[in-house]
């Protein structure tokens, strides 16, 4: 009987350990679509076998352990790969802007400095009429508008910039949060021998995003606890203690500092990665520049007109006038401050003689001139080319940055795909492991009603 | 390695997100007709078509520029015609008078007429285009000839403007208009150097040339005194006034040639900027409609494969 009794015992595991296998595909399955979900298996174990006379004899089956199917490689791969895409994302809607501010169709900036000089050459032929030169006037103010708009736009991708990083900003410390205490909680389950399998999962699914908006680094340190550092190496997650990030407003552009245990560091742009960084980058640095250009090219256009327009006579025959309000040489903030200095057309200096005489176009001539002769300070660029330039150079960033993302993109695609082929859920395996553990299901059933024959067979022998 | 559900669907998507990123761009470029619609579509080609852009507005703006002054120098032309023919009929009317035979009162006679002909001079002289003055120089809302009141009959001294029978009120500036890059053209004469052969206006008749108003004014005075030897003398101070305008003319002529072939110039300049243009801005329409179907067929495919993908289930096996 003790023989049959064993035998039952081992059927019972075998059940058991059967229908939890089951389960866990069952759960695989209902994972399938879930974002970052490692697939999980059994891992069988026979029980330790025991001495019947002469022979071992296995005891059964049992799950020893649930683990979860990962390679830190590829993982970390990802990881990196989001640092890369994040960047690049966190560059593109505001150079997406860029390029429609800076746009090549037929009503730009270009061609308001064009129309404004073509009207200096209208101005010419009738260098008394009060309709050209109130054209004039016009068209310098147009072009003046037109400066103060694109630097408006440029002021509005800054402000834009701005408010993206502080929304992200409460995102981030969620984040920050949940993974220290997510650390904890691992911690806490495999302390027992067990995997903290869903934990991992959802911790790295948090890293990586955590990667593509701030660029993060992590390592595992003797505890087996995850710690995240930003990448100038200022720690994040320290085990199970966040730090925190907060945008500071009070300045013209919004900084980041790090709260780290009572200690406040502003971090610059090489404390950070990943979105941010990107955005920061643009807003420090390319946005920067480019504006620094369109001012130059603003307060140039007014100096050279100014230069040319004091030593012309206007039909009064009073000389020394700025055709634009004078900027004193200030290049900051030029393109939004560029205003014709007057609105009476006969002080438009179309003369270049003392006499003032109505016919006279000299000084409108030098004026048209400056179009193709005039060089922007610093540069053997007329102003069309400065322009041109400036348009070119949102372009170029523009087309690598497109190209960057279509590439960090592929490649988190294949490194996605890699990792799925590792880790994720395959329907096909699934189906074939749940017919595996049915039939070891419906074996161990057999197996157990063939010892109840075996011991009804027994008990009828005494009967 | 295996194919799970998600690596699947993944590339499918992508897939189909790829094609119809490009089939939109494909179909902005065939719709628009340029390939140039962003900065960043070509970057390099940004430069050359602003460039492009700004000299087709510089022709078009040197096209109505040329046309106007075409209008201004045929307007003076007329007026040079015009001179021409008062100075041939003032020269008929002192030879008239020097063929001697005529009583007093018929040289008063022919001596009036060529008043009548200076009289027409001046008008020329003054004569306006749009209101303005074209003999003024600059200063086109100025009579440019009046009489000079101080004028004394006989005391025409050449280096003595105070001694004219006629004052310039004009300047000596003809107007240059820019017809081409760089390129400045005068497109009118200035009253003193046609009618007083002092191209700087200082007073003082060039050497080799002639006031054309004294010279007539001298005429009519000596056919009133019936001096004969004054009027041959006169008659050819007159020949060389007449030959001083028929110069200017040919000058202007030649100018107004010069506009015209510039003009033919331009609008060929202007043709060549536009397929400059063209090229780097506008697209292939055949090729950007291939393009577009290519690409459709390309999406068709893909919807194909996806329905399949999802029609193939191992559930329908078990």
């Amino acid at each position: 009987m003790g023989g049959l009794l064993t035998a039952l015992n081992a059927g019972k595991t075998s059940l058991s350990t059967n229908q939890k296998s089951i389960e866990i595909v069952g759960n695989n399955i209902a994972n399938v679509n879930t974002p970052g979900y490692s697939r999980q298996r059994a891992e069988l174990m026979q029980i330790p076998a025991l001495n019947f006379g002469d022979f071992f004899v296995g005891q059964g089956v049992t799950v020893s352990n649930v683990r979860r199917d990962h390679d830190i490689f590829i993982t970390r791969q990802l990881h990196e790969k989001s640092i890369t895409l994040g960047e690049e994302l966190g560059r593109s809607s505001p150079m997406i802007e860029l390029e429609r501010i800076f746009n090549i169709a037929d009503e730009n900036l270009a061609a308001e400095i064009d129309r404004f000089f073509d009207s200096w050459q209208e101005l010419t032929t009738n260098p008394s009429g009060l309709v050209e030169r109130d054209i004039v006037i016009q068209r310098g103010q147009l072009m003046g508008d037109a400066f103060a708009e694109v630097a408006q736009e440029m002021e509005n991708v800054r402000q834009n910039i701005n408010n993206s990083i502080v929304a992200k900003v409460d995102d981030l410390n969620e984040t920050i949060n949940e993974i220290a205490r997510l650390n904890e909680r691992i911690q806490l389950v495999e302390i027992s021998g067990q995997s903290a399998n869903s934990s991992r999962d959802q911790r790295d699914l948090l890293i990586e995003g955590l990667s593509k908006t701030l660029g993060v680094q992590t390592f595992v340190d003797k505890q087996d606890q995850l710690n995240v550092h930003l990448p100038g190496g200022l720690p994040l997650v320290i085990g199970n203690y966040p730090m925190s990030i907060e945008a500071d407003t009070s300045g013209a552009d919004v900084v980041l500092r790090l709260n780290a245990a009572g200690s406040v560091r502003y971090l610059s742009l090489s404390d950070l990665g990943g979105e941010i960084k990107g955005m920061m980058e643009v807003r420090d640095v390319f946005l920067a520049d480019i504006r620094d250009n369109v001012d130059k090219l603003a307060l140039d256009v007014t100096e050279a007109i100014n230069g040319v327009h004091t030593l012309g006579y206007g039909l009064d025959g009073v000389t020394g006038r700025n055709f634009f309000q004078d900027l004193g040489g200030v290049q900051a903030d030029a393109a939004r401050q560029m205003r014709v200095a007057f609105t009476d057309p006969t002080w438009v200096a179309a003369a270049g003689n003392p006499a003032a005489a109505p016919g006279d176009n000299e000084n409108a001539l030098l004026l048209a001139e400056l179009e193709t002769t005039h060089f922007v300070a610093g540069t053997s660029d007329n102003f069309d080319n400065f322009f041109s330039k400036i348009v070119a150079t949102v372009g170029i960033e523009a087309a690598r940055n497109n190209l960057a993302v279509g590439g960090a993109e592929d490649a988190m695609v294949q490194l996605q795909n890699l990792r799925d082929g590792f880790a994720g859920v395959s329907l096909e395996e699934e189906m074939i492991d749940l017919i595996q553990y049915q039939r070891g299901f419906q074996s161990s059933a057999k197996f157990l009603s063939t010892i109840d024959e075996m011991m009804g067979s027994l008990l009828q022998l005494k009967g | 390695m295996k194919a799970t559900q998600g690596t699947t669907y993944r590339m499918l998507g992508n897939r189909l997100n790829d094609i119809t990123t490009r089939l939109e761009t494909l179909r902005k470029i065939g719709a628009s007709g340029k390939k140039l619609n962003r900065p960043s579509d070509d970057p390099a080609s940004i430069r050359p078509v602003l460039n492009t852009r700004k000299q087709l507005s510089n022709v078009d703006r040197y096209l109505e520029t040329m046309g106007q002054s075409m209008d201004k120098m045929e307007a003076t032309d007329g007026h040079l015609g015009h001179v021409e023919n008062v100075l041939v009929r003032v020269k008929e009317l002192a030879i008239n008078a020097a063929n001697g035979a005529m009583d007093d009162q018929a040289l008063q006679v022919l001596s009036e007429q060529i008043g009548h002909m200076r009289e027409e001079l001046l008008d020329a002289s003054n004569s306006t285009v749009d209101g303005k003055y074209i003999f003024a120089g600059y200063r086109e809302d100025t009579k440019p000839f009046t009489l000079n009141p101080a004028y004394v009959p006989g005391g025409y001294d050449p280096n003595n403007s105070a001694t004219w029978p006629y004052v310039y009120n004009g300047d000596e500036n003809p107007t240059s208009l820019e017809i081409a890059p760089g390129e400045r053209l005068q497109v009118n004469i200035t009253g003193t150097d046609l009618f007083f052969g002092d191209a700087d206006n200082d007073g003082v008749v060039d050497p080799g040339r002639v006031n054309i108003f004294a010279t007539v004014t001298n005429m009519m005075e000596a056919v009133a005194a019936g001096d004969v030897a004054r009027i041959e003398s006169e008659m050819s101070v007159l020949d060389q006034g007449a030959e001083q305008n028929r110069r200017i003319r040919s000058q202007l002529g030649s100018r107004a040639a010069r506009v015209e072939s510039a003009m033919q110039h331009q609008e060929e300049v202007r043709i060549d900027l536009k397929q400059i243009l063209s090229r780097y801005e506008d697209a292939d329409a055949i090729e950007s409609f291939n393009n577009i179907i290519q690409q459709e067929n390309a999406f068709q495919a893909a919807l194909n494969v996806t329905a399949k993908v999802s029609q193939l289930s191992i559930l329908d096996f078990i």
